[in-house]
Formats: structure tokens, C-alpha cells, sequence
């Protein structure tokens, strides 16, 4: 019989597992993902309360932090975004410019991965052009 | 829960009188809209909105006004909208004080031109919503409100963090604050879960009502102990408490003064007040007068103690003038926690004073920092040196703002500080009349740390103060402006919103500053009025 003991539990693995992922990840969108995790672990507790007690007030909180969810990782991810065009990277390590005088940034022992290198768009090859339109394109490229 | 047609006919009944109670907040929300409308028509591209959305903010803090008597004579204010949120003199007073800063803070904004004119709609935008978000935690009376009114003002801070995007420290506070700010909300949620779970339901008084059975049959289960505790850690970070204020000196080195003002004000105003409202809502329903006090106020007298004690420590080592009031911005989170922990009408009518002087007296000293930028490009305690030759009136401004800081009569500073400490002693000699010497004894030890930790105040604000008043002026000549730890990694600037030279700001800065320093020593010498406000406004909150 699954009871609402259940229901809060699996709640509350998901938010440990976004809380320990949140503390232990390096890449920014990980650490955001985490972060987003324990906000799902919260709807799973208000929903199971929801039908426990019969109520839809679960669920209308629910909805409200679905929506300021998506707020927040819209918000963010435009950041990181930003912040990945200055840098070239998304290891929130590199971000320690401003701290405490004195302080010695921290630095990771384990280097994270190299990202793979930038894949340009190549054009696909092209197959043999149809008479016409070959005539066409040897015209426009003498003019 | 399906409304029957009683509740339904009811609900509808009262619904206008609540709308008109809420308009201030409808006004603001409006503004945004508009705001972001306007931005479509190309007339008004080379206009700056800053003063197109101070219009709608005095209109609603008239509003305001004109229900000031009937909040304050006790005829308007109670629980709006089926209970959600609570407008009552306590919140009215809030609303009041964010509004006047919302409007001294777009004042500033285009005096310093933080915005410059293509921006100012953005700038604008995020300013009220966030404004909105904090008058929401004002007067939040459901956990729900709580959680909404949280995010509704982290959401706009988190990016007016990273408001001079060509900058990289400005980036850095952006991503520092919407991370830790993430990842507080999420905690802070799930201890709003657990707390529903336990009461059956997310209104204060359904909270209080269960907080009141488990003191009379004093068992304080997992459930609700782990999620008080984690609500009280999302309000640590809005209040910068320590240990959860390792945001705060970054976030605001990296971002514009302006922005920092706002952060350290308005931010802290909200947050204070949803605090307040919500301990003295359970403290009120317990009928054991030592439960609270003996449980959740232990806690917050340690981070009192500790948040003040920390913060003007780390001040005393600090160059950098923004970087140095965050500090004391986390310093005087801990006096206001002071007055919180008293769990009594005075400490919030304390508390309440402390931030309505405080708002002068920090939006002066961030002014201040922005016209020394505005001069001379930095904001180090260097580019203060000389001060009082270059710009004396700012120097003059500058000296009002740091001696309130420090706490010195005859300015609000003082004042505020000299109710918070009453509150705190006479909590503790009621504490004592109820035999209850440990409390007693707790309180009487907050004290003096309060004490001596205003003297190690007067380190670093007189330090920055022999800067500007006793040292020569070093060679300053106005560059671009670069903020510490940029340089070698930045090469290549992008064009900064930031105007930088001997024009810039002008008599408009130094007349917005003297106006502050002149509010700053007025309510300070004639603090009755304010007082007697306060206290009228504490007397809607439940609680003794």
C-alpha cells in the first residue's frame, strides 16, 4: 500500500540528491539543474498533501512554483549564457575575480575536463546540380 | 476545497474594499506593464523612464497616504483576499517605506545615470517589480505568499546584480547571487512544504494554530523542527545573516552602487519585516510566554549576535567602499535581529525604527560611494582621499551618513540604535520577572555585544571618514572606471552605461545628498513622530 510517507519520501530523495548535486557540481548548468531538482522534490510533498487531504490547495502551489521555476532557470540560464560567451566555459571556478583581499582563489585539484573544441558547421556535400540550375549558378558566379 | 455560495457571495462582497486597500501594489504592477510597452514606439527611445515611473509611484504612495489615517485609527487593515495576505498598519508602514525608497532609488538612478536612456526602461522595470515582490513579504500572511513574495523580489535583484553586463565583476555578483539565491529558495520551499504538510495549511494562523498545540503538549517533532528551521534559513539569506551572507560583500562589490543601495534597503526592509510578522504570529498564538523565546528566539539571538559581531570584523580589513558597507550592511542585519529576537512589541516597534532611519542614512552612504565613482572612476578608499577639497558638500553628506552608521547622536542612527538596545534590556529584565534567568541572562550578554560592537564600528566608518576629510588628495585622474580584480583579464571593456568625470552627477548629486543628510539629522534630532508611528504600527501584530 503506498502511503503518503511514500510520496514525501521520494520527495525528499530528490531534494537531497538536487541539495548534494547543487554542493558537490562545478558546471553551471548542472549546479542550476540541481538546484531545479529540489524545487520538484517540493511539488511531489505539496502534491501527495494535496490528495491526502483531499485539497487542491497542493496543487495550486504547485503550479505557482512550476511557473516561478521557470522564471528563475529563464532568468539564469540567460546569465549563463552570457557568461559562457565571455569565458568560453561554464566551470563556475573561473568565476572568483571578486573575493575577500588576501584570499588566494580556490583551485580545484581535479582539472574538469577539456570541452570539446567548437564544432563549425560544415556545409553537407553537395551532389551534382541538375543541368539548369547548373548553367543557372555558373552565371551568377561569372557575374 | 470547492467555495460553497455563501463564501462565494462573501468573497465578492468585500473584494472591492480589499482592491482598493491593494492598490498601491495594482499601481506599481501597472507601471511595469507600461514600462515595457512603451519600449515598442520609437518616440520614446531616446527618453529617459526613470521619471516616467516615479509618476505612478507618487500617485501610489498618495494612495497610500489617503488610507493612512483609516489604517492607523484601526477602521481599514486586516486579512485581504481570503486570507493570503494581511494589510494592516504593520504592512501599510512597509509599503510606505519601499515605495519612498523605490522613488529616491529612480531619483538617484537618473541623477548618477546608471541607466543611461536605452536602458532606463529595464532598469526601471526590475526596480518595481522588485519593489512589488518586497511589498508582497511585507504583508505575506500564507506561506505561499511568503514563497511568491520571496521570489517576486530575488528575481529582479538577480539581475539588477549584473546590470553593467560589459563588466565582469558585474557578471561574477549576477551568477554568485542567482545560485546562492537558488539554492536558498529551493531550502526555504521545501521547509514551506513540510510546514504545510504538518498544519494542513499554509496561513499564519493555521501555522501558529499548530505551533501553539505542539508548545502545550511541548513535542516538537523532526518534521516541523527541520522545516522551521529551513524557512528561517531562506529569511537568513534575504537578511544576509550569517552564516548565510557569503552572497552579500560580492554581489555588492560587483554591482553599481545604486543597485547595492537597493540591496541593502529595500531587500533588508522585506525581509525584516516578513521575519517579524511571522515569529510574533506563533509567538502570539503560543500561551506559554518562554516557548518561542526559549526555542526559535535562542537561535536568533546567537545569529544576532554573531551576524553583527562578523560583519564589523570583516569591515575593519576592507579597501574597497562598497565591499566595506556590505559588510555593514551585515552588521546592521545583526542589530535588527537584536531587536527581532526580543520577541516583544517594543523590539519590532524597534526594529521598525532602525530601518525607517536607515533608509536615509544607507541610500546617503551608497549615494555618496556613486558620486565618489561619478568623480573620480573607483571606489576604493583611496579615491576617497581628498574628498573634502575636491567636493566639500559631498564630504559634509558623507561624514552625516558614516556617523549615523556608527550610531552617534544627534543623528537617526543613534536613535534607532538607542531603541533597539532599550528593547533588548527591558526584554531581558521581563525575562528575569518571569524567572526565567537563563533568557535574562542571554539578553543582558546581547547587549553588550551590541555595545562593543558599535565601538569596533567606529573603525572602519572613521577610517573611511579620515580619508576623505584629513588626507590630501592623490592623483586622480578620471579613467574609465575599473573595479578591483578586473584589469589584465579585461582588455577590452564594453561600453559602460557609467558616466565618469567632473560632470557627471553634478549639483543634482550633491543636492539629492545634502537633502538625505538633512533627513538623516532631522529625524534624528525630532525622532517622536517616527517613534510614536512605530508603535502604533506594532499594535496590529499578534503578540505581546
Amino acid at each position: 500500500m503506498i502511503s503518503l510517507w511514500h510520496f514525501l519520501g521520494v520527495g525528499a530523495i530528490l531534494f537531497g540528491l538536487g541539495l548534494v548535486g547543487f554542493l558537490t557540481r562545478r558546471n553551471l548548468i548542472t549546479m542550476f539543474l540541481s538546484a531545479e531538482m529540489m524545487l520538484q522534490g517540493v511539488v511531489i510533498n505539496l502534491l501527495a498533501f494535496g490528495s491526502h487531504h483531499g485539497s487542491l490547495g497542493g496543487q495550486a502551489f504547485g503550479l505557482f512554483i512550476v511557473t516561478v521555476a521557470a522564471c528563475e532557470a529563464g532568468l539564469a540560464l540567460a546569465l549563463f549564457l552570457m557568461l559562457y560567451k565571455r569565458g568560453r566555459s561554464l566551470d563556475s571556478g573561473d568565476w572568483q575575480t571578486v573575493r575577500e583581499v588576501g584570499v588566494p582563489p580556490a583551485v580545484d585539484t581535479v582539472p574538469l575536463p577539456a570541452p570539446p573544441p567548437d564544432d563549425h558547421p560544415t556545409l553537407p556535400v553537395p551532389g551534382r546540380l541538375p543541368e539548369q540550375a547548373e548553367v543557372r549558378f555558373q552565371e551568377v558566379t561569372r557575374a | 476545497m470547492p467555495v460553497s455560495a455563501e463564501q462565494y457571495t462573501s468573497l465578492r462582497a468585500v473584494l472591492g474594499d480589499h482592491l482598493m486597500l491593494f492598490a498601491p501594489e495594482v499601481i506599481v504592477a501597472g507601471t511595469v506593464c507600461v514600462l515595457l510597452l512603451l519600449r515598442l514606439f520609437k518616440a520614446f527611445d531616446k527618453l529617459h523612464l526613470n521619471p516616467v515611473a516615479a509618476g505612478p509611484l507618487v500617485v501610489a504612495l498618495f494612495l497610500l497616504g489617503t488610507q493612512w489615517s483609516a489604517y492607523f485609527d484601526g477602521s481599514a487593515g486586516a486579512t485581504a483576499f481570503s486570507g493570503l495576505i494581511r494589510l494592516d498598519p504593520f504592512a501599510a508602514f512597509l509599503r510606505g517605506l519601499l515605495l519612498v525608497f523605490a522613488l529616491l532609488a529612480l531619483v538617484l538612478g537618473r541623477i548618477t545615470g546608471l541607466p543611461d536612456a536605452a536602458d532606463s526602461a529595464d532598469y526601471a522595470t526590475l526596480l518595481l517589480g522588485g519593489t512589488l515582490g518586497m511589498m508582497l513579504m511585507a504583508s505575506a500572511n500564507h506561506l505561499l505568499m511568503v514563497f511568491l513574495g520571496m521570489e517576486m523580489a530575488s528575481l529582479p535583484c538577480y539581475a539588477l546584480a549584473g546590470f553593467l553586463k560589459g563588466r565582469r565583476a558585474g557578471s561574477e555578483a549576477a551568477l554568485k547571487y542567482v545560485l546562492y539565491g537558488a539554492a536558498a529558495s529551493g531550502v526555504a520551499l521545501y521547509g514551506i512544504s513540510l510546514l504545510t504538510i504538518k498544519f494542513g495549511g499554509g496561513s499564519f494562523e493555521a501555522v501558529a494554530k499548530g505551533y501553539a498545540d505542539l508548545a502545550r503538549t511541548s513535542s516538537l517533532d523532526a518534521i516541523t523542527a527541520a522545516g522551521t528551521l529551513m524557512l528561517l534559513v531562506g529569511f537568513a539569506f534575504k537578511l544576509s545573516a550569517v552564516p548565510f551572507h557569503f552572497w552579500c560583500p560580492d554581489v555588492f562589490e560587483g554591482a553599481a552602487a545604486e543597485v547595492g543601495a537597493f540591496l541593502s534597503v529595500a531587500s533588508k526592509a522585506a525581509a525584516v519585516g516578513l521575519t517579524v510578522r511571522f515569529l510574533m504570529t506563533v509567538h502570539g498564538a503560543c500561551a506559554d510566554v518562554t516557548f518561542v523565546p526559549k526555542t526559535v528566539g535562542v537561535g536568533v539571538m546567537v545569529v544576532a549576535a554573531l551576524t553583527a559581531t562578523l560583519g564589523n570584523l570583516a569591515a575593519l580589513a576592507q579597501t574597497n567602499l562598497k565591499r566595506m558597507l556590505a559588510y555593514s550592511t551585515i552588521a546592521h542585519a545583526g542589530y535588527m535581529l537584536m531587536a527581532v529576537a526580543t520577541f516583544t512589541s517594543d523590539g519590532a516597534a524597534a526594529a521598525l525604527f532602525y530601518l525607517a532611519g536607515y533608509l536615509p542614512t544607507n541610500l546617503g552612504a551608497f549615494a555618496a560611494v556613486a558620486a565618489v565613482r561619478t568623480a573620480t572612476g573607483g571606489e576604493t578608499l583611496d579615491h576617497c582621499r581628498g574628498l573634502a577639497k575636491r567636493s566639500p558638500a559631498t564630504a559634509v553628506a558623507l561624514t552625516v551618513f558614516l556617523l549615523s552608521l556608527l550610531g552617534l547622536p544627534p543623528l537617526v542612527g543613534f536613535a534607532g540604535k538607542f531603541q533597539v538596545f532599550e528593547s533588548v534590556y527591558s526584554a531581558g529584565q521581563s525575562f528575569g520577572r518571569l524567572g526565567s534567568t537563563t533568557l535574562e541572562g542571554g539578553f543582558y550578554a546581547l547587549l553588550a555585544v551590541g555595545v562593543v560592537n558599535t565601538v569596533v564600528s567606529a573603525g572602519y566608518y572613521l577610517r573611511v571618514l579620515k580619508a576623505a576629510v584629513l588626507d590630501d588628495s592623490p592623483d586622480l585622474t578620471p579613467r574609465p572606471p575599473l573595479q578591483s580584480g578586473e584589469g589584465e583579464k579585461n582588455q577590452n571593456p564594453l561600453p559602460s552605461p557609467l558616466r565618469v568625470g567632473e560632470g557627471a552627477g553634478g549639483w543634482g548629486l550633491t543636492a539629492f545628498l545634502l537633502l538625505l543628510a538633512v533627513a538623516v539629522l532631522v529625524l534624528g534630532l525630532a525622532w517622536n513622530p517616527l517613534l510614536a508611528l512605530t508603535s502604533k504600527a506594532v499594535e496590529s501584530l499578534p503578540g505581546r
